[in-house]
């Protein structure tokens, strides 16, 4: 059971629907609780509740003008007055000779998404305790600093072309950083459900790697081999999901894909999928415009497969839309937000087993766009660079900055991990991946620890 | 109910609840983002949030709860809940938490504004940006126009349990356009004012009109299509000029975050990341040359990090944070001062949703003399860098990377070719010790950086930086790209 539920959403979205002398229209609400408990120099210092509801509601007047307006509040009255100012706005709008109208429902919306219970009510001591549990876990003489989260989120949609969605999911992540002088280390994890978190070893698993982290030696950058954990692959899978997977992007020529559709982009062991049914995923069954998501394959291995459509790129090319609409109109289209780079056949630790000469990285910090068109990233090393000799990590080596295209990282993999996790760069979105063993990676530069 | 109203219920609550110190924000934002492509309106979002955020100290430990959804009862609640997450917080031990002293603020205090950005017309401001798109579609070779208006406004309503009693509202305005041309696979931009949706300052109507974006749209658009055909810069290391437009972003990543004093003390380790300046680097860490000096100015007309009090209430200071190239001061708040030293004044929050953290307000590079054509005319070899696409440091804030959206060859005193692809990279106290030439304040400009992040849960501020364009010796360039 949630603290909204379903049923009190859609009334909520349903207040807007009324609106005087509009042709259509629509209302996303979109509530989300939680609680963050973040420690630094292992003390916990900024523990945070917080909960926000808010209501969009799109109104279109004249066949083709269209407008938005956006409140956070839940009482009707709030939210009919946003249908007005979303219904003034319309009036003021030029008209949009592509408005394709506004989905109808579905017949069936896709079973998504995980709501724990435990999870949504978990209260900031339980988050302490566990943070407190692993802090007395750590070797003497270090220092921890992260956080865990709990959150719940729940979402509903209601037009008045009929379609009424609503659904709720849960989350729970936890972040550990370990100082232990010249050399740290770093571990996270991320489930629907709180209890599925091990975070007894992610403690372990960061202070392991602080204490091999010591006395890094330097490293000449340059091209080299390397170990890829999951949640620096991660980052690259997340890149390309915002570089041009939705149809919008490619029809305005500002996606890497373009002219490259059917054509080999990547190495045959890799298969990228956007799922958000998906068990090991935190999502809902439905996009931003209320159509049911869809599973897609859009690197099939190795071959650039298929394209995201929302309801209006999907209208202007006839197929059907895939469900990875944004709150429309949207500048950006559609996004592909539940993606997963397929799990290979090697065990984790046999990539490293692997590997003759070279890194085994842990994250990635700070990871930027450098070129779209070929996809090239920026971006450091952090808490956990390594070398690697005959199979085996011999000693830590400083940061390093790479810059590197993603699609000629990804044609050169040698290997796939059979364990995915599911993994962020700083909480910015998440894709759940596999490590990866990559002959060639470029490294262009060295920082001074 | 009226703000206050909500916001005494609240405070009286965490006080009976145990808090020790308790300060409570009502926040109400408005925004509308109004964004043109190709002679449409591509999209316009208008949003109005207000909420209720409670930060407390129970035992020495903060708590903090918020929530948009509100009436007295809910109030009372928050407090609550606030108080119930700093008992939990002692889970941990450690020293508590102690505030340096402040006098209790009572003020109201608005923005100074020209003409209300809100008040103006959609179909003006649409027209506008329509104009803009004309203008740049006029360029044979255009691919794409886009033109953006983006218009904030926060309302702040503080109070605290030693008396403070702020009423402050801030309102700030942005626009710019993007001319995209595309072809053999190649994809290049150039913006105006600046990049990633243009230029932003506290103020009305009158900064969109200051950027005047229909006379620059011509001259942008050319620029774009002159990229595509443009070769890539290649690698060397030389004379580097960077315009203001960059150079603020250089001031940002390399100069302001390294000293915020949160960082310094690892309260961000895990995420943003920590400093590699120290606390014992005040007075003695040579930062760069005789030619860098750095001011933390929260006064200054127009900045994005412009206000009369931060977010406890401490009023608007300017302080040294690098004189002549020697680190003089750090970022800081009332739990993380120097010694004896009171807070800085550097304390934001995201909206009502977020606890205050410290935060960039206007970090400026104090001007130098001259202006950028004496610049150019005085550099024998080397490139002019203009307007930030990328942007990477680690998180220590030493080795970073830029790519900028265009490059011009300086050869003989002269502006040369153009480059497209260009980056340049290097390590923070090695690029600030080849500073050499900083421009006048006839070039000095407030630009806007709207998009900070830092904190967990993420929050976005938004911060100024006064830069002219400057010079810098022996500097690492290269491009990307075939």
């Amino acid at each position: 059971m949630t603290a909204f539920g379903s049923e009190r959403l859609l009334e909520v979205a349903e207040a807007a629907l009324g609106t005087g002398g509009a042709d259509d229209v629509e209302a996303l609400v979109y509530r989300q609780a939680g609680g963050l408990t973040r420690f630094a120099a292992s003390r916990i210092h900024q523990s945070a509740w917080r909960e926000d509801l808010w209501v969009r509601v799109r109104v279109v007047v004249d066949g083709n003008r269209v407008g938005t307006a956006t409140v956070h509040a839940a009482d009707p009255a709030a939210v009919r007055a946003t249908a007005g100012r979303a219904a003034e706005v319309a009036r003021t709008m030029p008209p949009d000779p592509g408005y394709p109208g506004m989905p109808g429902p579905a017949t069936a919306y896709p079973e998504a998404g995980r709501h724990d219970e435990a999870t949504a009510g978990a209260d900031p001591a339980t988050r302490a305790g566990l943070v407190a549990g692993v802090l007395r876990r750590l070797p003497a003489g270090v220092a921890a600093a992260g956080a865990c989260e709990t959150r719940e989120l729940e979402i509903a949609l209601a037009n008045t072309r009929g379609v009424r969605a609503a659904g709720a999911t849960t989350g729970a992540g936890f972040s550990i950083l370990v100082d232990a002088g010249s050399g740290t280390g770093w571990a996270e994890g991320t489930e629907p459900a709180l209890a599925d978190l091990d975070v007894a070893t992610l403690g372990e698993r960061a202070a392991r790697k602080a204490m091999d982290s010591r006395e890094p030696r330097e490293l000449a950058p340059g091209t080299y081999p390397v170990v890829l954990e999951p949640n620096a692959a991660s980052v690259m899978v997340q890149w390309l999901g915002w570089l041009g997977f939705g149809a919008k992007a490619y029809d305005e020529g500002r996606s890497f894909l373009v002219g490259r559709l059917g054509q080999r982009v990547c190495s045959p062991l890799v298969t990228i999928v956007d799922d958000a049914t998906a068990a090991d995923t935190i999502g809902v069954g439905f996009d931003f415009e209320g159509v049911p998501k869809r599973r897609v394959t859009l690197i099939d291995e190795g071959v650039a497969a298929s394209l995201v459509y929302d309801f209006r790129a999907a209208t202007g090319h006839g197929v059907e839309p895939t469900g990875h609409g944004l709150p429309a109109p949207s500048a950006e289209g559609a996004l592909p937000m539940h993606l997963s780079l397929l799990p290979g056949q090697t065990p984790q630790a046999d990539l490293v087993a692997g590997l003759e000469r070279g890194l085994l990285v842990t994250r990635f910090h700070y990871t930027n766009l450098v070129n779209l068109m070929d996809t090239t990233i920026t971006g450091m090393t952090r808490d956990g660079t390594f070398w690697v000799e005959d199979g085996r990590v011999v000693g830590a080596v400083r940061n390093l900055r790479f810059t590197q295209s993603i699609l000629e990282a990804l044609s050169s993999v040698r290997a796939v991990g059979a364990e995915t996790e599911m993994a962020t760069e700083d909480g910015y979105g998440a894709a759940r991946a596999p490590a990866l063993a990559i002959d060639r990676f470029a490294f262009s530069s060295a920082t001074t620890f | 109910m009226e703000p206050e109203e909500l916001t005494e219920l609240a405070l009286e609550a965490a006080v009976a609840a145990g808090a020790g110190y308790a300060d409570v924000r009502w926040v109400r934002e408005e925004t509308e983002g109004l964004t043109v492509v190709d002679g449409r309106v591509d999209n316009l979002e208008a949003e109005e949030s207000s909420g209720l955020g409670v930060r407390v100290l129970v035992d020495g430990c903060w708590g903090f709860a918020a929530s948009a959804v509100l009436d007295p009862a809910r109030a009372r609640a928050l407090a609550g809940r606030a108080v119930e997450v700093a008992r939990a917080s002692a889970a941990t031990g450690g020293e508590p938490v102690r505030l340096a002293p402040a006098e209790p603020a009572v003020a109201s205090w608005s923005t100074p504004v020209g003409r209300d950005p809100f008040a103006v017309p959609l179909a003006e401001r649409v027209d506008l940006l329509l104009a803009a798109c004309d203008a740049q579609r006029s360029v044979a070779g255009v691919a794409h126009a886009k033109g953006t208006v983006d218009l904030w406004r926060r309302r702040t309503v503080l109070w605290s349990t030693e008396g403070t009693r702020v009423d402050q509202t801030v309102t700030q305005t942005g626009a710019g356009i993007e001319a995209t041309a595309t072809g053999g696979g190649d994809l290049q931009q150039r913006s105006w004012p600046n990049s990633f949706r243009g230029q932003f300052q506290a103020g009305g109507w009158e900064v969109v009109e200051a950027a005047d974006l229909v006379g620059n749209a011509p001259r942008v658009a050319a620029e774009a299509v002159q990229l595509l055909a443009a070769p890539v810069l290649p690698e060397r290391v030389t004379t580097v000029i960077l315009d203001g437009q960059q150079l603020s972003l250089q001031v940002h990543e390399s100069v302001g975050h390294p000293l915020e004093l949160d960082r310094i003390l690892g309260m961000e380790a895990a995420y943003a990341g920590t400093s590699f300046v120290g606390p014992g680097d005040l007075g003695r860490l040579r930062y760069g040359s005789p030619a860098m000096s750095v001011t933390a100015d929260a006064t200054t007309p127009g900045g994005l990090g412009t206000f009369a009090f931060d977010d406890e209430g401490v009023p608007a200071q300017r302080s040294p944070l690098v004189a002549e190239g020697v680190v003089a001061g750090f970022l800081t708040s009332r739990e993380t001062t120097t010694d004896g030293a009171g807070s800085g004044g550097a304390m934001r929050a995201d909206g009502w949703g977020a606890m205050p953290l410290i935060r960039m307000t206007n970090v400026h590079l104090e001007p130098g003399q001259g202006t950028l054509d004496e610049l150019v005319a005085d550099t024998a070899d080397g490139v002019l860098l203009s307007v930030n696409r990328s942007w990477s440091i680690d998180d220590r804030r030493v080795n970073f990377q830029f790519g900028v959206e265009a490059a011009w060859e300086i050869r003989g005193g002269r502006l040369g070719r153009l480059y497209r692809n260009a980056t340049y990279d290097g390590r923070t106290t090695e690029l600030w010790g080849s500073l050499d030439a900083v421009c006048g304040p006839g070039e000095w400009v407030v630009w806007g950086v709207p998009n900070c992040g830092k904190g967990q849960p993420y929050q976005n501020a938004r911060v100024g930086h006064g830069a002219a364009p400057a010079r810098f010796r022996d500097v690492h360039v290269g491009g990307v790209g075939r």
